[in-house]
């Protein structure tokens, strides 16, 4: 159960690099340094062998996506990163940015580098307002210091960063409505193609990747990507943060290596485990918009693989515990009321579809249910939601909700006759 | 909030953006720090100062959240509801800070002191159940004691210079 602070370099060095000089003294712009050495194309060819995945919930392999971006268009390249970070259960990247933001603006200089940019961009959710003002004060810090600015590449080689403050709206973490929002738009997402590689910001080539991806990087660089590639299994190298809360005694973020961790230690080693004489009765362990899994898939290998083996998504990383004395009606339909207001409306069977998700759910709960006729017009909804949108978003409120009623299903039924009481919630305070 | 101030506030950024489209939403942010909310001579001075149109300002603004078309109190309490935080309580922390506000459930108190919402979550669910003034730091997690607290003592606060949303 090995943890390893990788991303997390700042719980090596008394928890706190929101100082250059001391990021640079933990080692800091050694992975730059090294990239700086190689070719564009090389540095892009390091990415692809390191087998790094994107962590912001896709997993799709980030050399690959950054490969994608047309070289010579004539257009301006343009880095953006996703820290928008507004998945139900999920808060890994707000340490990186509260605790290392130099590790993330050294990993999007990198990136940069790689793709031809000169201006990039950090969309930070609204809500992180004193999350931004540290990446305000890191880059202002990093171009006094030369880091970035007119000469930040080397001589006559500019690069720069750009905070952007969203104003609420879980929508704009999916990557076409993230550029939409930072165009200056309400922010819907786009169809697809074409992918932001190939027109993205301003109609540009854009790669966007999350604050988790962007800040693995650096270590990547500077201890090369056969050592990133040699961590965890072959399809899942590298090391992934966790987010643990809901039911557990200590709730906190954790960094292991894929692969190497299972779910009941992440649960129940690192994250405290449970009140005593309670158990484990259901994990979202990806966000909230992954199929929930109930306790016999608690031995389950923490990687993308070993997860979609269980029938679950290893997602952002957001793992939600709910103990027994959690209802799961009520739990569903606090998810799709969540998507209810998160849905932006652009496409009908995601806005009408999350309001009759939270409805039934909520009629259920309130012992308001019209019995098995409430569970045949859910599961009559599933199909008609899923997979008929621009965006996942859709997919995300279904997933956790039918996977819910197979899993539980007797406790659906006996909800949608007899409702649900308000469970006593957890109060007892974090240990540690 | 003129709009000149708000055009001298975009000077230093403008160039940051390849289309002034960009600008809307940093300005909306920062009259609606002056003004506490985006009432319609606010979106005004946005669209003057950005170059586009009143409706088109207002059909941005309305999409977001944190940006208030109508007046909300001098402090906003956002409660996150989602799924972490209802598991350790936020629901029975909504009602008991509604009840200290003398509020139906959401709203503005009549003094205008606070509006109070539930808000989905604000990535903070290690501290669940938790809460944000404003766009403040995400404090907990709370004991229902603690928000009682916290709702003293910002009202034993001067008005604030800038809003924090």
């Amino acid at each position: 159960m090995p943890e390893l602070n990788c991303v997390y370099r700042h719980r090596e060095f008394g928890d706190h690099l929101t100082s250059l000089a001391d990021y640079e003294r933990a080692g800091g712009y050694l992975g730059l340094k090294e990239t700086l050495a190689l070719s564009p194309d090389d540095a892009l060819y390091a990415f692809h062998r390191s087998g790094l995945r994107g962590r912001g919930g896709a997993g799709f392999p980030m050399g690959r996506k950054a490969s994608f971006l047309p070289k010579d268009t004539g257009k301006p390249t343009y880095v953006v990163c996703n820290a928008d970070e507004s998945e139900p259960g999920t808060f890994k990247d707000r340490e990186i940015i509260e605790h290392n933001p130099f590790q993330l603006i050294e990993g999007m200089t990198i990136a940069s580098y790689a793709v031809g940019c000169e201006r990039a961009y950090i969309y930070i959710r609204g809500e992180y307002e004193a999350q931004a003002q540290v990446l305000d004060a890191a880059i202002a810090e990093a171009r006094e210091a030369g880091r970035l600015g007119p000469d930040a590449l080397g001589p006559g080689r500019p690069f720069d960063i750009t905070v952007y403050r969203g104003a609420g709206a879980y929508i704009c973490g999916e990557e076409t409505a993230l550029l939409e929002s930072l165009e200056g738009k309400r922010g819907q997402p786009r169809l697809k193609p074409p992918f932001p590689a190939v027109a993205g910001l301003y109609g540009c080539p854009t790669l966007i990747n999350n604050v988790e991806t962007l800040a693995s990087l650096p270590p990547i660089m500077h201890r090369g990507p056969d050592w990133y590639a040699a961590m965890g299994n072959e399809k899942s190298p590298g090391t992934k943060l966790f987010s643990v809360s809901g039911h557990v005694l200590n709730p906190g973020n954790f960094e292991v290596v894929l692969g190497e961790t299972t779910l009941r230690e992440l649960i129940y080693d690192m994250a405290g485990g449970l009140r005593p004489g309670r158990e484990v009765k259901a994990v979202w362990p990806g966000g909230s918009s992954v199929p929930v899994i109930g306790a016999d898939s608690l031995d389950v290998a923490l990687d993308y693989e070993a997860l979609n083996g269980v029938g679950t998504f290893l997602g952002s990383g957001g793992c939600i515990v709910m103990d027994d004395s959690g209802c799961i009606v009520r739990a569903s339909w606090r998810l799709a009321q969540f998507y209810r207001h998160e849905s932006c409306g652009k496409c009908t069977p995601c806005r009408e579809g999350t309001g009759w998700l939270a409805n039934i759910l909520g009629r259920m709960v309130h012992g308001e249910g019209r019995g098995e006729e409430d569970i045949r017009l859910l599961e009559s909804l599933f199909g008609r939601i899923e997979g008929r949108t621009l965006c996942p978003l859709a997919d995300g409120a279904v997933m956790p909700i039918q996977s819910a009623l197979d899993l539980f299903r007797d406790e659906f039924i006996r909800v949608a006759h007899e409702g649900s009481s308000r469970p006593v919630p957890m109060t007892e305070a974090p240990v540690g | 909030m003129t709009v000149a101030e708000l055009e001298e506030h975009l000077a230093p950024i403008r160039h940051e953006y390849a289309d002034p489209r960009s600008l809307i939403l940093p300005a909306l942010r920062y009259v609606q720090g002056e003004a506490g909310w985006l009432p319609p001579h606010a979106m005004a001075a946005v669209a003057e100062a950005t170059g586009f149109s009143q409706a088109y300002v207002e059909s941005v603004a309305t999409f977001y959240d944190r940006l208030y078309i109508d007046e909300v109190g001098r402090y906003c309490i956002n409660v996150c509801v989602t799924l972490s935080c209802m598991l350790r309580g936020s629901d029975e922390l909504f009602e008991h800070i509604a009840d200290y506000l003398g509020l139906d459930g959401e709203g503005t108190t009549a003094d205008g002191m606070f509006t109070l919402a539930r808000v989905q979550c604000i990535g903070a669910c290690d501290r669940a159940p938790c809460l944000q003034v404003d766009s403040g730091v995400q404090l907990g997690p709370l004991e229902p004691a603690d928000a009682t607290c916290l709702i003293d003592d910002l009202r034993a606060e001067p008005a604030p210079a800038r809003y924090d949303r």
